[in-house]
């Protein structure tokens, strides 16, 4: 239980690290990004090439270290071997000695002056050796004499126990080495010592006549590792045993090492930044093992050229790694950057267009592709600007057509008829319909009126215009009651009813009618100008949203004007047919 | 006496110039009025004005147009153009094709008569106007060839009296005076009733007046609407309709 828990709370703590990590990353600018994951590829790189280095090189350096061992081990061996045949000859050096042989061979074994002669012999010869802890040379009576450089304690009855000398005796003059004599002998101090015991035969008889028990301190040991060892490579040895001899203090692995027949046998202990190699080997011809332990730390493992090169890959690689670093920060992250301030000044207006210097790949076609865009949108906001100024200009042009001086001059003119032939009635009436079509048709504001208000401006604009030419049209009117409240775009219905006039009517040269209908069909307002006039066939219907004449101005423009104001391209519909009627019927949306 | 006539498609304004001003007191007459350019070619030979107002906005035929042949085939009629303001740019075009005078609408009485009188003074000062010598030339080949150049080309809008004469190198009034003497009608009447035998039986298969009207030369509507009535005496629409009928 409580170890499920604690695995649901560390999992949630993950996931809450990894959200924390994901939201801290995120809020980073790009440059900051491309920073971290640069620093974070350095790092990795440098941990996963040294890893990988030092898993191959530890390798192959323990490999060698585990073939090299076996040669040192067998190289002390030869040495402590050489130094035992030393003491061989030293053996024999003192078994050929005649004083000795005359000790031996001498009836009674208590002549003084021969044993002083001995052991004078003995001390001569054994001083020009090393090593030499005592000497002892039995009679075969059990008398003997020794000379030593330390005291050793001697126990008479293990040597004279046949089981003791039966080896040696098998031996029958070469030597046998004993750790303390196999317990015949034991020094003062405690040192153990090494025993070289022989029989020393006749040289006539070739028959045992002694025995020589040559005891050597565990110097001679100690002397055959003494160049090898250092503070990472410890020696040991043990005994016949498995008991350690002699043996470097404070190194515990010698303590708990197995040691079973193999001659040699080696294990290594590794740890992260260190290995250990323990090895052992038995010496031959002598009941000693010898054990190394060497240590080899991380640092051993590199040698000063292999860190120089390893050192010069490192940096040539965090050269590159800081080359593609700049690389991509100067033509990726500032580039883009300067791209995103850029697009956010762009925000604020348009048209700065190329202003930015990047190289032509990469951001820089972005860049390109940008700019494409812009000119897209430039072209955009050019064909609105365009669409706004066609429709003011249509809105100014309608405007002017009616101030122009044709319309009022002539109007003033008629009036000033009317005043001289007519009544004072008619011409107040008229004078009054001239005041208020220009008054409504003049008034500044709003760009959108009611069609009620629309209506009366074509009303007057028409009974102003039957006064200027009588007996040419009748004005008719047909509107749905409940539709006229709603607003539409300004003098869209007079430059109407001014065509029908113009361009349908008059040129019949007929009395003819021209209709304002305002209904609704289809979920459209239906605002219809309908003339008796001379009509128009299919091509000039065509033409006539396509062609820039006076006959199509008031009529495109108006157009323009309906499109953009409710945003629709389907706003109008002319029926025709020619030489007797045209309506133009405009369909504003409910 | 200097002749007057006024063109001007709107009626109340012809009306308006022959009232405000008081043309006797000027030494002058108002000999007759037309409301569009193709009137007045057609009726200009019979009036035969010494000043003409001229509306420069008018429907079929402006008055730049009608100017323009005016001078050509008047050499001595004096034109004053009326324009508005905003027509100046126009107006321009006027002098460079040798109209005189031009004024400016809503018209002012004071500088109407002070226009006048200069133009008064020019005519004064280009009279008297030599009188052209008349050659009798015995003409019945030439006025069957007049008659066949006019059934050709009725449909021509500025064909007129003094066109058909200059083509044929006469004297306006000296071939008016022959051709009526060879034929017993005026060439006027002639080409108009060339111009409606057409338009007759245009009618009677139900075209459109002001297509008829364009297509027998006389492109104003208005204008050959008179003449059909003056002709048939019915209006076109009720001789279509009769026509119909029948």
């Amino acid at each position: 239980m409580y170890k499920n828990n604690f695995r649901k709370v560390s999992v949630e703590t993950m996931k809450h690290l990894i959200e924390k990590i994901n939201v801290w990353f995120y809020s980073k600018t790009l440059k900051e990004k491309v920073r971290f994951l640069f620093i974070m590829l350095s790092i990795s790189y440098i941990t996963i090439f040294f890893l990988i280095y030092s898993f191959f090189i530890k390798r192959n350096m323990i490999d060698y270290m585990k073939e090299n061992s076996y040669q040192s081990m067998v190289s002390i061996g030869n040495n402590l071997n050489t130094e035992f045949g030393a003491v061989s000859t030293m053996s024999q050096l003192i078994m050929t000695n005649s004083a000795v042989v005359n000790y031996l061979k001498d009836d009674a074994g208590n002549n003084t002056r021969l044993i002083q002669n001995t052991m004078m012999t003995m001390y001569d010869i054994s001083n020009t050796f090393n090593y030499v802890s005592s000497i002892y040379v039995f009679r075969l009576d059990k008398n003997y004499i020794n000379i030593g450089k330390e005291v050793t304690y001697i126990n008479t009855n293990i040597i004279h126990d046949p089981e003791w000398q039966e080896e040696i005796i098998e031996k029958s003059g070469l030597y046998v080495i004993r750790v303390n004599g196999n317990g015949a002998f034991r020094t003062k101090s405690g040192e153990p010592i090494i025993s070289f015991i022989r029989l020393i035969n006749d040289l006539d008889t070739q028959k045992p006549i002694g025995l020589i028990a040559i005891n050597l301190t565990t110097d001679i040991l100690r002397n055959s590792f003494k160049d090898m060892a250092s503070k990472d490579r410890h020696f040991c040895y043990y005994d016949d045993q498995g008991n350690i001899l002699i043996g470097e203090e404070g190194v515990e692995e010698f303590q708990d090492m197995e040691i079973n027949q193999k001659r040699f046998e080696q294990v290594s202990l590794e740890g992260l930044f260190s290995t250990k190699i323990l090895s052992y080997f038995h010496v031959p011809d002598t009941p000693f093992t010898i054990a190394k332990m060497e240590y080899l730390s991380f640092i051993k493992y590199l040698s000063s050229q292999a860190i120089m090169v390893i050192t010069i890959i490192i940096f040539l690689t965090i050269v590159c790694l800081i080359i593609v670093g700049i690389f991509i920060s100067v033509y990726i992250t500032n580039p883009i950057e300067k791209l995103v301030q850029y697009m956010d000044l762009l925000k604020f207006g348009w048209n700065r267009r190329g202003n930015l210097r990047l190289s032509n790949l990469g951001v820089g076609y972005l860049k390109n592709i940008n700019n494409n865009k812009l000119i897209e949108l430039n072209r955009l906001i050019d064909e609105l600007l365009e669409k706004e100024k066609a429709m003011q200009k249509a809105e100014l042009e309608v405007l002017r057509e009616q101030i122009n001086p044709h319309f009022l001059y002539n109007t003033l003119g008629t009036i000033a008829d009317l005043a001289l032939q007519n009544s004072a009635d008619e011409v107040y009436d008229a004078i009054e319909t001239l005041g208020n079509f220009y008054r409504r048709f003049l008034s500044k504001g709003s760009k959108e009126i009611t069609i009620r208000e629309e209506v009366a401006i074509v009303r007057d604009y028409l009974k102003l215009q039957k006064l200027r030419y009588e007996d040419v049209f009748e004005d008719e009117y047909d509107l749905q009651e409940d539709l006229l409240d709603i607003k539409i775009p300004k003098l869209i219905l007079q430059p109407l009813v001014e065509n029908s006039l113009y361009h349908g009517v008059r040129l019949k040269g007929e009395k003819g009618i021209i209709k304002v209908s305002v209904y609704e069909k289809d979920q459209r307002v239906h605002i219809v100008v309908y003339d008796s006039g001379v009509g128009m066939n299919s091509e000039q219907i065509e033409s006539l949203m396509n062609e820039n004449n006076n006959k199509s101005f008031g009529l495109k423009g108006t157009i323009e004007r309906i499109r953009y104001y409710y945003d629709m391209e389907d706003v109008f519909e002319i029926r025709s047919e020619e030489g007797e009627y045209c309506e133009v019927d405009i369909k504003i949306p409910l | 006496m200097y002749k007057v006539m006024i063109i001007d498609d709107e009626k109340s304004l012809r009306n308006l110039l022959k009232n405000a001003i008081q043309w006797g007191e000027l030494g002058l007459e108002i000999a007759g009025e037309a409301a569009s350019g193709i009137e007045a070619i057609n009726i200009i030979d019979e009036i035969k004005p010494d000043i003409a107002f001229v509306d420069i906005k008018m429907p079929f035929m402006d008055g730049i147009e009608f100017s323009k042949l005016a001078i050509q085939r008047y050499p001595d009629l004096k034109i004053v153009i009326l324009t508005a303001f905003s027509d100046f740019e126009y107006a321009r075009e006027c002098i460079g094709i040798g109209v005189c005078e031009y004024l400016l609408k809503p018209i002012v009485r004071a500088d109407i008569k002070a226009t006048l009188e200069k133009i008064i003074k020019k005519l004064d000062a280009e009279q008297p106007k030599k009188e052209d010598k008349e050659v009798i030339i015995q003409g019945n080949d030439t006025i069957r060839k007049i008659e066949e150049y006019i059934s050709k080309n009725y449909t021509q809008p500025d064909l007129n009296l003094t066109s058909i004469a200059q083509t044929f190198g006469f004297n306006a009034s000296y071939l008016s005076r022959l051709f009526k003497a060879e034929t017993g009608k005026n060439l006027i009447d002639y080409l108009t009733e060339c111009r409606m035998e057409q338009a007759i039986t245009y009618a009677k298969q139900g075209m459109l007046m002001y297509l008829t009207a364009k297509m027998v030369g006389i492109p104003d509507p208005n204008y050959f609407g008179k003449c059909f009535k003056k002709y048939t005496n019915q209006t076109y629409s009720d001789f279509m309709k009769q026509y119909k009928n029948k």
